[in-house]
């Protein structure tokens, strides 16, 4: 008896594990329109509406809970805020200085406030789901398809650049944000016009790299960097151009090295969306 | 674990239960900067109370409609889940039904099983970005917040699978209560 049951336990452990390494190697090998991502979306789509609806009933339990985390935080800020008025003043003095810069500086205000770069549409959206690892840095929205939403869509918060609409259903839609180890994004450092690839660094949502900048550009902290929004005959950029993603917090050039490596903290508050924009090609045309 | 069709329909409830909540309310929670993983408790919890093979489908079907609803890579977390659950059981079939004593402790290692079998897999299937130090915080952090959530978590299935769990049954339960000793002869005799 005792060793049928060893058996039992063994053969179910055993299923369970190749059922396992069968659906991690077949949902790498296959495409966006493969049988088991369809599946996923599909049983994405029937259980999106409770998703939401679960969201919604549980935001006020959610909002207490945080509520502690973020008093014990404002204590710190407050502080830190201070520093960083003092540190804005200086800087503001610094920019009014160049003319080139200043104008370029009013331009980009422009666009931290959320205006929607020429050419789009922004479809507000409501976060309603948000994975729970550090591993993967995704949300899913309650607009899909039928709202006009496609994968490869850029995504914004409310301070800059969330990320990109990476599957879609009917009614919801997969975005993975700036911070996943998957994203990658051409940036500018303003006022300079030196470009990278933004990166994120898997544990950490509060630091971005901008990795393959040229040696010798000089880059200081506070710089902001955008979406460089390159397009070229065959190839162009997911991003339309100018949008805020961070500010630079440090640069460093090692020996050996061709390029150099600047850290980047992100505007949006990607931990603690509520809501984003997804913007559509006006027209609806690609 | 007793399997009749009401408890089936109580643990695939539950399975769809933790799965919304952990997507929609404990991900979206946050402490210290990080996030309390309510499912790996759950599947914690089927362990202790079901065996291995209760624990390991448990993680396993919790796991992989985390992933449908996240719509992220199809059986990450439900391998990482499956071994949680596995694990849990296992030491139910050894150790024996868990002190109440041992629960936190349980859920602390669990939470810490869960996020390093999850790291794991990522790293065997490949990671395109640098790894921060900040990751062992926040594995040590969300470990933490297991071992003070496991005994209510815990004691929340406990009731929904009560019916099924073997040690809560009333004839069970009768066969734990102590027998009262019989009174010696001649005991009534004295004390009238």
């Amino acid at each position: 008896m005792y060793r049928k049951q060893v058996r039992r336990r063994r053969a179910v452990l055993l299923l369970l594990v190749v059922a396992s390494l069968t659906l991690l190697s077949l949902y790498f090998r296959e495409g966006y329109d493969g049988p088991m991502h369809r599946t996923q979306r599909g049983v994405a789509a029937v259980l999106g509406p409770i998703s939401e609806g679960a969201d919604r009933a549980l935001k006020p339990a959610r909002d207490f809970v945080n509520w502690f985390d973020e008093t014990f935080e404002a204590r710190g800020e407050n502080e830190q805020l201070k520093e960083d008025l003092a540190e804005a003043r200086d800087q503001l003095a610094q920019s009014q200085t160049g003319t080139a810069q200043a104008a370029e500086l009013a331009k980009l205000q422009e666009t931290v406030g959320g205006v929607i770069p020429d050419g789009y549409e922004g479809v507000t959206a409501r976060v309603v789901s948000r994975s729970p690892t550090v591993w993967y840095s995704s949300v899913t929205i309650d607009k899909g398809t039928s709202a006009g939403l496609r994968v490869d869509d850029p995504v914004v918060g409310p301070d800059g650049l969330a990320g990109r609409v990476s599957a879609t259903t009917q009614g919801t839609a997969k975005v993975t944000l700036i911070t996943d180890p998957n994203s990658s994004v051409t940036g500018r450092v303003l006022p300079s016009a030196s470009t990278g690839v933004i990166e994120s660094t898997v544990g950490d949502p509060g630091k971005l790299q901008l990795n393959f900048v040229q040696r010798g550009e000089d880059i200081r902290e506070n710089q902001m960097v955008v979406t460089a929004g390159f397009a070229s005959e065959s190839l162009d950029s997911l991003f339309p151009p100018g949008i805020p993603i961070g500010a630079v917090t440090d640069s460093s050039l090692e020996e050996q090295q061709a390029y150099q490596r600047v850290d980047v903290r992100p505007y949006a508050d990607l931990r603690d969306m509520e809501f984003v924009q997804a913007l559509v090609q006006s027209g609806g045309a690609k | 674990m007793i399997l009749t069709p009401k408890i089936w329909v109580r643990l695939v409830a539950l399975v769809l239960v933790t799965a919304l909540l952990e997507v929609v309310f404990f991900s979206k929670v946050e402490w210290f900067g990080s996030t309390p993983d309510g499912a790996v408790l759950v599947v914690m919890s089927l362990g202790l109370l079901g065996g291995s093979v209760s624990g390991a489908v448990g993680g396993f079907s919790i796991g992989l409609l985390i992933d449908c609803l996240l719509m992220q890579t199809l059986g990450a977390f439900g391998a990482s889940l499956m071994t949680v659950g596995y694990v849990s059981g296992r030491y139910r079939e050894n150790v024996g039904r868990p002190q109440r004593g041992a629960i936190p402790i349980l859920g602390g290692g669990m939470t810490l099983l869960g996020f390093v079998a999850f790291a794991a897999i990522q790293i065997g299937t490949g990671v395109d970005a640098d790894v921060s130090t900040l990751i062992v915080r926040d594995a040590l952090v969300t470990s933490i917040f297991g071992a003070a959530l496991a005994v209510p978590v815990f004691g929340a299935v406990r009731l929904v699978l009560r019916p099924a769990v073997v040690e809560d049954r009333p004839e069970a339960a009768k066969s734990r209560r102590p027998v009262p000793a019989k009174a010696p002869p001649g005991a009534g005799a004295e004390l009238s």
